[in-house]
């Protein structure tokens, strides 16, 4: 029996019955445009924009896109990319690299690296500047491995009030993987930095528009030589067991690891040791955060000029919701696995908790492996409603040094370093 | 009349009841025409066992920038480094944050916009994309 038979012998039916007064049953045939009070939603789109309030979904709201070597993203912006995960891919502690975001600055991106020609250099301030290309790189040297988070330091930007301009990143403007490479430590001893350095920059393959000297025309970021975190810095060509997407770096990235992105230089070309303070945009004005206690601050305080500012760095302790998401009802009395990740740039991970009522009360969950400082830790809690009615399920994470995540917003002229307690609302339904 | 309403119930009850039967068994198969997007396969790409490692040419999205007087001038000064996108995305901001946001681009990242232009590239943005004057 094919539709229009079922519609026509249901109609009958409902003639026979006389329930023509049951507008319930009638109005189904009446076109797609009359929708019955009990009819199940219309799949509708998503907002095309949020704001000026909060953007209130785990994700930004852009329209899924196919980018080279990605599987459908959610876009931001086009020219230049930026395209943001979807909440379903970190179900696991390890994004793959087809689903891993992506973000640039300057519309000039590589198309295409002939690795004939490409050597990574090492210059400035150095002893014995050098050239060296992929096999130099993954032979002459003992390839390393390790686990970290690659945040944007605007991840959750879209949730600050008031709004502020930039891109409008939901939660997946991060991904871990596994990365595999050189030291950076290797390179610079091999090259031999010369007494009085102070700074090593990094600089990629994009470039912009802009005139030169500007930030539009170049994207360079810098690391105080003193910096423990240069011993932990390594140039990957691996992301996860394969080279790396394009549109995440390809030949080498730089992994600076408990760092924000904005470090991770993408397509690495040039390291350059420097005798001087790092003048350029990136540093002396972009990606700053207010050097107070979470980088937070306020509109007034900003316009009354007493915001002293420096460089962002590691990441604060975050965790989130993964499933379940909040887009299904779960029956009462039923049993089910809340899970989730969580990672911080202060050391491990030490606990994460989960709370039903709003963050009055807080139990354990149970971590997933460890992967190792950087990385993302899974967790999971068994939980089960008793009753039905709407839960506001709470997150928070711990890490070694004792930091934890507070529950109210943050707030700073940049968007960053959002790490608020995130929540999740569930609806129970009634089981029998 | 008592009875009679009493009767009166009892088959507006029965008649419930049988459109509850029917109902129930209409609760599946529902369709809508709701317009969710769907996005196209990429084709793969022919690889050769050279040294050059490409990637496709990056597509570009179609924004929707709101019609308006100005509208052709972000169109062309602003598409110079990146697309309007950068504007579609943002919320809904104020008249100041528009004209530092402009103003910015020339004197901090050189974008050289004309005087004129960059005048009516601010007052566009103002008149279409803050809180009180966004639609879309």
């Amino acid at each position: 029996m094919n539709a229009t038979e079922r519609c026509l012998s249901r109609r009958g039916l409902l003639k026979i019955l006389g329930v023509a007064s049951s507008g319930i049953a009638v109005r189904r045939w009446l076109g797609p445009d009359v929708t019955m009070a009990q009819a199940p939603a219309p799949g509708n789109a998503i907002e095309s924009f949020t704001g000026p309030g909060a953007n209130l979904h785990w994700n930004s709201v852009g329209p899924y896109v196919t980018e080279p070597q990605k599987v459908p993203l959610l876009l931001l912006t086009d020219r230049p990319v930026q395209l943001e995960t979807p909440r379903h891919y970190f179900r696991t502690a390890f994004t793959p690299n087809e689903a891993f975001y992506v973000r640039w600055h300057l519309e000039g991106i590589p198309n295409s690296v002939d690795l004939r020609n490409w050597k990574l250099q090492i210059e400035g301030n150095v002893n014995k500047p050098l050239a060296l290309n992929l096999p130099e790189l993954m032979h002459k040297f003992k390839p390393v491995s390790l686990a970290a988070v690659n945040q944007c330091s605007g991840n959750s930007r879209s949730r600050l009030q008031p709004r502020v301009p930039g891109a409008q990143w939901g939660n997946g403007a991060m991904g871990n993987a596994m990365w595999t490479g050189v030291r950076l430590r290797e390179l610079l001893d091999m090259a031999g930095v010369k007494s009085g350095s102070l700074l090593v920059q990094f600089q990629g393959l994009e470039t912009g528009q802009g005139p030169e000297g500007l930030g539009s025309n170049l994207f360079l970021k810098s690391l105080g030589l003193g910096n423990p975190v240069l011993d932990e810095c390594i140039v990957a060509y691996l992301m996860n067991g394969e080279p790396l997407p394009m549109l995440n770096g390809f030949p080498v990235r730089l992994v600076v690891p408990g760092y924000f992105a904005t470090y991770w230089t993408k397509c690495l070309t040039w390291i350059r040791v420097l005798n001087a303070p790092d003048e350029n945009f990136w540093m002396k004005t972009g990606y700053r955060v207010p050097d107070t206690p979470l980088g937070n601050t306020t509109p007034e305080d900003v316009k009354a000029g007493k915001v002293k500012t420096v460089p962002i760095e590691r990441l604060p302790v975050r965790s989130f919701f993964i499933s379940p998401d909040g887009s299904s009802k779960i029956p009462a009395g039923m049993n089910v696995m809340l899970r989730g990740i969580a990672f911080t740039g202060f050391g491990r991970v030490i606990r994460v908790e989960v709370s039903d009522d709003g963050g009055k009360s807080w139990m354990a969950a149970k971590l997933g492996e460890d992967h190792g400082a950087y990385s993302f830790r899974t967790w999971e809690a068994s939980w089960t409603a008793m009753s039905p009615g709407r839960y506001s399920l709470a997150v928070r994470a711990t890490d070694e040094k004792s930091n934890t995540q507070p529950d109210e917003p943050i707030w700073n002229p940049g968007g960053y370093l959002w790490n608020r307690i995130e929540r999740q609302e569930i609806v129970v339904g009634n089981a029998s | 009349m008592k009875n009679r309403v009493q009767t009166i119930f009892l088959v507006m009850c029965i008649l419930v009841m049988a459109a509850g039967v029917v109902y129930a068994d209409l609760k599946k198969g529902y369709y809508s025409p709701a317009e969710l997007g769907s996005v196209r396969q990429a084709a793969p790409i022919k690889l050769l066992p050279d040294s050059n490692y490409q990637a496709p040419a990056y597509p570009v999205a179609a924004v929707d920038l709101a019609p308006g007087d100005g509208r052709q001038d972000v169109q062309i000064y602003c598409n110079t480094c990146h697309s309007p996108g950068y504007i579609t995305m943002q919320p809904p901001l104020s008249s100041a944050t528009w004209e530092a946001e402009v103003n910015k681009m020339n004197k901090t990242f050189g974008a050289g916009i004309p005087e004129e232009n960059t005048q009516k590239i601010i007052l566009y943005l103002q008149a279409r994309y803050t809180a009180e004057t966004r639609k879309q």
